[in-house]
């Protein structure tokens, strides 16, 4: 009897210490979140392997993907919400001061260097964790690191037919655009019919020497003139008066620069939204086009996009313009917390984007040939990985000298009525670029101007990531 | 005898209730906090701003705005476009399947079909068939030698692929109203124009179409409110684009409200449109109202 009691015991006690150690290991056991995320690489990549996690930490994540047009707005109403059903939310770096002015995001500050060696801070370009500041606050983390830069077809521009006719036709010689001017030469040089030569072989389809976005769809076309405007020297913002500054020549030329492109882009410009724009890319259907890293490395995957296959991709910086080389934007998506989740859900979704975005979860994609845009120096740097991705070279020595993109909290008024007058412009409803620049930019002040002087120099400010701070 | 009756109003009224109840949460509420929200500066997206009482302001905005006017006028080029043909098509339709001719009573359910789906599915149907590249219209176009149509990306074309999407869906319902009309005129008339030797063009002119005149006021009038709110097959075909060229009063105020997030000038924008389709409808129960009593005389 007595030992029937000792054993009854002893196994409790086993059960009860075994609990214990298990509670240790997952102190976030039974957590369950919820992700508002995007239906692109920064989350389709993560989404299959949630469930490693959740082995590891026991805290359950749930991700609903979105397309990008719309989601800003189901966030916007997510974070005016008291009882918000998502603890993580995916943000795009131009929403931050619109969010972090709002108090919508927790700041992950302390966190971060509370945990800085385990998530590699130095790591970390510095600009992309600088993209998700406001007001020097850390309030997202970057999950997928962005430059505006060169994409073209490699295997056209190498081929030494196509090299020789150009060299006679514009007098230098055929390689990646250096500046604008040769930019719109190769576009030109390249749009060709059905049934014409290129790269020595019959096109089953017509080749377009460009694809920019041009649609006015979630302000998709100022994705593209915002990067074009700064490589002429342009701005967004008066720094004395903290209004829109967007009517200056270096403004109007960017402007006049995109709509010279229009005759080399596919016909239905208007309607170029990012994903339809980069298509013509992964198809092989243009020679060139200036866009975001996002979707690069698509490019190289042939499960992905045809050009792998007929052809091959190429990649360099962001050409100049008449001013000179200029600091070229950068970008970042990245994950955040919902400041209104409770103090256990921050910490197990603070768990989460430190496993999402990790030095190991990033080489593992990158090693897997589904790659992120990366935004660690470690890969972008990694000979082995820059051979496989060739853009993560260009991507890396951009970064250096690159600035952040706008984070003003009025930044989609900037971009829908940006979005709508310079679509207005392409499609020549409107006669001058200068005239669809003004009514933007009267339409943003219009907002702006009634808050005091000293409130709207604090939001154009780019404060110093504390994160940051030795 | 007063007492029972008294009872009977009570029962009534309980009975009444639950259907006041619904009516108050979801139609009386919500357009008595809309009117509230037309007067104050109410931004969704920014805390910071306080959202107080503004007077007229957000209604002066409004009607100073370009923006405004320029829905406005885009919203009638549409209804002007879309009730024209669909009035001629539904009436001609009405006329062929009234005929008794074989087949005719599947053709008029088959017609019905359109009518039936939900706009965004309309919409995204029309997506498939309008797209740029692969689109199936400018496949056909391209058999007979003519060079694609860029449907929903130029200014030039976008409003009348909006409109021919929104004739495809509602020309059944005018066709469905008129229908229903020609089965219910009387005979007499008919045999006496026969009898004088009228054309056939002359009985329809004559005959059917002053009978018809009052039903066929009815469905243009409720075309026309339906028409004034079309937002979803625009959303999901055009978002309001390229530039603003289909861009219409609800497109305008759903950018107001939930672009902007300026909820005030978004509730003010509607109010605007209450009272301008209110006009309309006022207008156009006079114009039946006289019609009738031209009739009658």
């Amino acid at each position: 009897m007595v030992q029937w009691k000792t054993m009854v015991w002893a196994a409790s006690m086993a059960t009860l210490l075994g609990g214990t150690a298990l509670a240790d290991d997952k102190p976030f056991a039974g957590v369950e979140l919820k992700m508002l995320g995007i239906g692109d690489t920064s989350v389709t990549r993560v989404a299959p392997i949630v469930g490693e996690f959740e082995k590891q930490t026991g805290i359950k994540v749930h991700i609903d993907q979105l397309p990008y047009p719309g989601l800003i707005d189901k966030i916007v109403v997510e974070a005016s919400s008291s009882s918000p059903t998502y603890q993580l939310l995916w943000v795009d770096s131009p929403w931050v001061g619109l969010l972090g002015e709002a108090g919508a995001l927790e700041d992950m500050t302390a966190r971060a260097k509370r945990d800085a060696k385990e998530i590699g801070l130095d790591d970390i370009i510095p600009v992309q964790l600088q993209e998700n500041t406001w007001q020097g606050k850390l309030l997202a983390f970057p999950a997928s690191g962005m430059i505006w830069m060169q994409q073209y077809r490699a295997d056209l521009l190498e081929n030494a037919d196509e090299q020789a006719n150009f060299k006679k036709k514009y007098g230098y010689d055929l390689a990646p655009a250096k500046t604008w001017a040769q930019y719109r030469d190769i576009a030109e040089f390249f749009t060709r019919k059905k049934g014409e030569l290129a790269g020595g072989k019959p096109l089953d389809f017509d080749l377009y020497g460009a694809s920019q976005s041009y649609s006015r769809v979630q302000g998709a076309i100022t994705h593209d003139y915002f990067p074009f405007m700064r490589s002429f020297g342009g701005d967004y913002w008066d720094p004395k008066t903290g209004l829109c500054a967007m009517t200056s020549d270096a403004h109007v030329k960017a402007a006049e620069y995109m709509k010279s492109l229009i005759p080399f882009n596919p016909p239905d410009y208007l309607g170029l939204m990012w994903d339809i724009q980069s298509g013509f890319m992964e198809r092989g259907e243009a020679a060139e086009a200036a866009y975001w890293s996002v979707r690069s490395v698509r490019l190289t995957n042939p499960k992905e996009a045809t050009l792998a296959t007929i052809g091959k991709a190429g990649f360099a910086e962001s050409p100049v313009s008449d001013a000179g080389p200029q600091p070229t934007y950068t970008g970042t998506l990245g994950f955040a917390i919902n400041a209104k989740s409770s103090d256990k859900e921050k910490d197990a979704a603070w768990e989460f984007i430190k496993w999402a975005t990790s030095e190991k979860i990033m080489r593992r994609f990158a090693d897997e040939g589904s790659g992120v845009s990366q935004f660690r120096k470690s890969i972008l740097s990694d000979p082995a990985l820059q051979k496989k991705y060739p853009y993560y070279k260009v991507l890396l020595d951009s970064q250096v000298n690159a600035r952040r993109r706008i984070f003003h909290p009025f930044y989609q008024d900037m971009e829908e009525n940006f979005g709508v007058e310079l679509s207005k412009y392409m499609a020549g409803e409107t006669p001058t670029a200068l005239e669809a620049l003004s009514n933007a930019c009267n339409a943003v002040n219009s907002r702006l101007s009634i808050f005091p002087l000293e409130q709207r120099l604090r939001w154009i400010q780019d404060v110093p990531a504390e994160v940051l701070a030795k | 005898m007063s007492h029972t009756a008294g009872r009977n109003q009570r029962i009534a009224l309980i009975f009444l209730l639950p259907a006041v109840l619904i009516l108050f949460v979801t139609t009386i509420y919500p357009m008595v906090y809309a009117l509230w929200l037309s007067f104050r500066n109410y931004d969704l997206s920014k805390p910071f701003i306080p959202r107080i009482f503004v007077g007229l302001a957000n209604y002066l905005e409004i009607l100073t705005s370009q923006a405004f006017f320029h829905a406005l006028l885009t919203t009638f080029k549409l209804m002007a476009m879309t009730l024209s043909v669909q009035l001629v098509l539904g009436v001609g339709i009405a006329l062929l399947v009234t005929q008794k001719l074989p087949g005719m009573a599947v053709a008029r359910t088959l017609l019905l079909i359109p009518m039936m789906i939900s706009p965004v599915v309309v919409g995204l149907v029309w997506l498939f068939l309008y797209f740029p590249e692969l689109g199936y219209l400018n496949y056909f176009i391209g058999l007979v030698g003519l060079g694609p149509v860029p449907w929903i990306t130029s200014t030039r074309w976008a409003l009348t692929a909006i409109a021919i999407a929104d004739i495809w869906q509602w020309t059944p319902f005018i066709m469905m109203g008129t229908a229903a009309a020609l089965q219910s005129l009387s005979p007499e008339p008919y045999e006496a124009a026969r009898i004088d030797g009228n054309s056939r063009w002359d009985v329809f002119r004559y005959v059917t179409l002053p009978q018809l005149k009052p039903v066929l006021i009815s469905l243009l009038f409720l075309r026309a409110i339906d028409a004034f709110k079309i937002y979803d097959i625009i959303y999901v075909l055009t978002k309001g684009g390229p530039g603003d060229a289909t861009e219409v009063m609800s497109l305008y105020i759903y950018r107001q409200s939930f672009t902007f997030w300026r909820m005030g000038v978004g509730a003010a924008a509607s109010f605007v449109s209450l009272i301008i389709i209110t006009v309309l409808i006022t207008f156009f129960f006079k114009s039946m109202q006289r019609s009738q009593v031209t009739q009658a005389r």
